[in-house]
């Protein structure tokens, strides 16, 4: 019979019940896609700042030393430090691991490079370009157990010619900064010879012998060019680059990305200060805050306008249940004279308010998503990936918005007199 | 001897505004008993009428229904003592315009938390409406759609239906097969109580009830005066 009251009472007001609808609709429409834009667009523009490079940088601490005469200093000396490769994954172990994007070592070193006719001394980094990491002690059972990174992610503005280095255990390619390359007049393709300076310096001239780890043969795959300091280097394999200087393990310096929308970047630091020991993380600071901001102007304006559609929504459907609930005055009226209590009336109009919450909310959803490419493509010129996540939230709110704005015409319902029947009102 | 199936105890009801629709008025309804009230419009017969049938209460007095106070009670409790206890029978049926006729009858079933359509379907039998049962009210003659409303009165077997003038919309043919309905129905043994302008009416019961400016100033048995007039 409930059913039956619903049915009837929904086919015999179609045109009003469509208008309940389509008032969701649009709420719901303008949720999913504002939440869709704002979830993808919000990860893009991540994306999009971390091509402007790391936002943190972790060095070794270093002890410096002064020395001289009591009075007289004469200098100091800095104790050469570095970082544990090994340790890098605890990055990934920091409370605000979810804002790592990703990361790079660095090993640098002065290399001498020669290509037959040309010798150059140039700085020859050796890198993660796309490495798989193990999380030795994951922070939470959720967590994944590796972690891809490398400069190819955090650095994936950088423009190439040619292609990236992409075998983590590739000891025999290079990416030449565009500067190097003119100067040594290399190309895709050419191959050239790397040797590292302090090794040539340890061995004996008599000796004459250049170890196999100091020297390397290299093949030039992809010429860099940023317009920054990376055009006058060459980007290696890490571990070629420890090898080449009998370093192994070793790291200079790692430059993490991070997107840290809702975390000050500086507890991120402090974070990897704490897991890792030994190791001084930096800020930059003017970077990561306008990435903040911007994001949060960005997010901030998409919860406006999210607020100002479900209001309208609210509106709509308070106006068609009040419509609703005054046309049937006598009808509720009857009900409950011939015994309806107030809960089943209550539940008769707000099951009609939940589906036509759904309804909308699922419609909502369809169009949302359209719109959402819509926005994608003529604001921001890209396609925006569905999040099914999003039908999760839009749903809810569409169906609780119903309910909310049929609060005001339910209880009017209830209001109502059964006496109203014999008084012929 | 009979029983009071409701009294009502120097009952007043004075509406927004100051209107006092009943002046102190003290009755009470027997097991059985068909009463009619009369009265010129707006004396108070239909605020009685009301009260009596738990759908308003009293600004002051008292009213039992089957022994309960009803002064105190929440709506709730008023509207289980209305539907164990009342069938309504109005001038203008008030039937669910999209509900056939046996889903209207149905209707008062659900409320009561009784549905069987087998009973629905006797009741509309007893009123003479088995070849109506799917038709809908607008497929219906008003006689037949007050003997749907009659119907559902009945159908939960209340122990007295309140009919306010239940043939005050039909014309004098199908006024009489609903009067000769209820007839029967008080000669079933069922408690009847009929609000009506029609002297012809009032004479077809065991008692009648005058009110005039909200005050009883008639209460008599057609076997023999009671208050006077």
């Amino acid at each position: 019979m409930f059913a039956q009251l619903l049915r009837e009472s929904i086919l015999r007001r179609k045109s009003r019940f469509a208008m309940g609808v389509a008032s969701v609709l649009i709420g719901a429409a303008v949720v999913t896609a504002l939440f869709t834009v704002s979830l993808g667009i919000g990860d893009q523009i991540g994306q999009e700042f971390t091509k402007y490079g790391a936002d943190l940088m972790l060095q070794p601490q270093s002890n410096t030393i002064q020395i001289g005469l009591p009075g007289v200093n004469i200098g100091s000396v800095t104790e050469q430090k570095y970082i544990n490769e090994s340790d890098l994954w605890m990055i990934k172990t920091i409370p605000h691991r979810a804002n790592v994007l990703g990361f790079a070592p660095f090993l640098y070193q002065v290399v001498t490079v020669n290509n037959g006719s040309d010798t150059q001394q140039v700085v020859l980094a050796g890198t993660y370009f796309n490495k798989t990491i193990q999380i030795l002690q994951p922070a939470s059972p959720q967590d994944p157990s590796t972690f891809t990174t490398g400069i190819a992610d955090i650095s994936s503005w950088w423009n190439v010619k040619g292609s990236w280095i992409t075998n983590q255990n590739d000891t025999t390619s290079a990416m030449v900064g565009s500067n190097v390359a003119q100067k040594l007049n290399l190309t895709v393709g050419d191959s050239f010879t790397v040797s590292y300076a302090g090794a040539q310096n340890a061995s004996t001239p008599t000796q004459n012998v250049t170890s196999a780890t100091n020297v390397k043969q290299l093949k030039v795959i992809g010429i860099v060019e940023t317009g920054g300091a990376e055009d006058n280097q060459i980007f290696v394999n890490l571990s070629v680059a420890q090898d080449l200087s009998s370093r192994p393990g070793k790291v200079d310096t790692v430059q993490v990305s991070a997107l840290c929308v809702h975390c000050p970047v500086q507890d991120m630091a402090s974070e990897i200060q704490g897991k890792i020991p030994g190791i001084q993380a930096t800020t930059i600071t003017q970077l990561t805050s306008a990435e903040m901001n911007t994001l949060d102007t960005y997010q901030s304006m998409m919860a406006f306008v999210t607020a100002v559609a479900l209001l309208a929504s609210m509106m709509g459907i308070f106006t068609t249940m009040t419509a609703n609930v005054v046309e049937r005055r006598r009808e509720i009226g009857l009900m409950k004279s011939i015994g309806a209590q107030n809960r089943s009336i209550a539940s008769l109009f707000l099951t009609e308010a939940a589906m036509t919450g759904w309804i909308g909310g699922v419609g909502g959803f369809v169009v949302g998503i359209i719109l959402a490419q819509f926005i994608g493509l003529r604001v921001f010129s890209t396609t925006i990936s569905m999040r099914w996540g999003v039908l999760a939230v839009a749903i809810p709110i569409a169906v609780g918005v119903s309910l909310l704005a049929s609060a005001l015409p339910v209880r009017r319902a209830m209001g109502v007199e059964p006496a109203i029947v014999l008084r012929g009102e | 001897m009979n029983t009071a199936l409701i009294s009502v105890d120097k009952v007043t009801k004075v509406y927004p505004g100051g209107t006092r629709a009943l002046d102190e008025v003290t009755l009470s309804f027997e097991e059985g008993e068909w009463t009619t009230i009369m009265g010129p419009s707006g004396s108070g017969k239909t605020t009685l009428l009301n009260i009596v049938g738990c759908l308003d209460l009293p600004t002051s007095g008292t009213v039992r229904i089957a022994g309960n106070e009803i002064g105190g009670v929440g709506q709730a409790a008023l509207t289980r003592l209305r539907r164990e206890n009342v069938g309504l029978i109005f001038q203008q049926y008030h039937l669910v315009p999209y509900l056939t006729a046996l889903e209207n009858v149905m209707l008062a079933q659900y409320y009561h938390g009784s549905l069987d359509g087998r009973k629905a379907v006797a009741a509309l039998q007893n009123v003479g409406l088995e070849h109506r049962l799917d038709h809908r009210p607008a497929h219906l003659s008003g006689g037949e759609q007050q003997r749907v409303c009659i119907a559902r009165a009945l159908v939960n077997e209340p122990a007295i239906l309140l009919a306010d003038e239940p043939t005050g919309n039909l014309d004098q043919m199908n006024g009489n097969v609903v009067l000769h309905l209820i007839q029967r129905l008080h000669e079933e043994g069922r408690a009847i109580v009929l609000v009506t302008h029609n002297p012809d009416i009032s004479g077809l019961g065991d008692r009648t009830i005058r009110i005039v400016d909200g005050s009883v100033t008639q209460d008599y048995y057609h076997g023999g005066d009671k208050n006077g007039g």
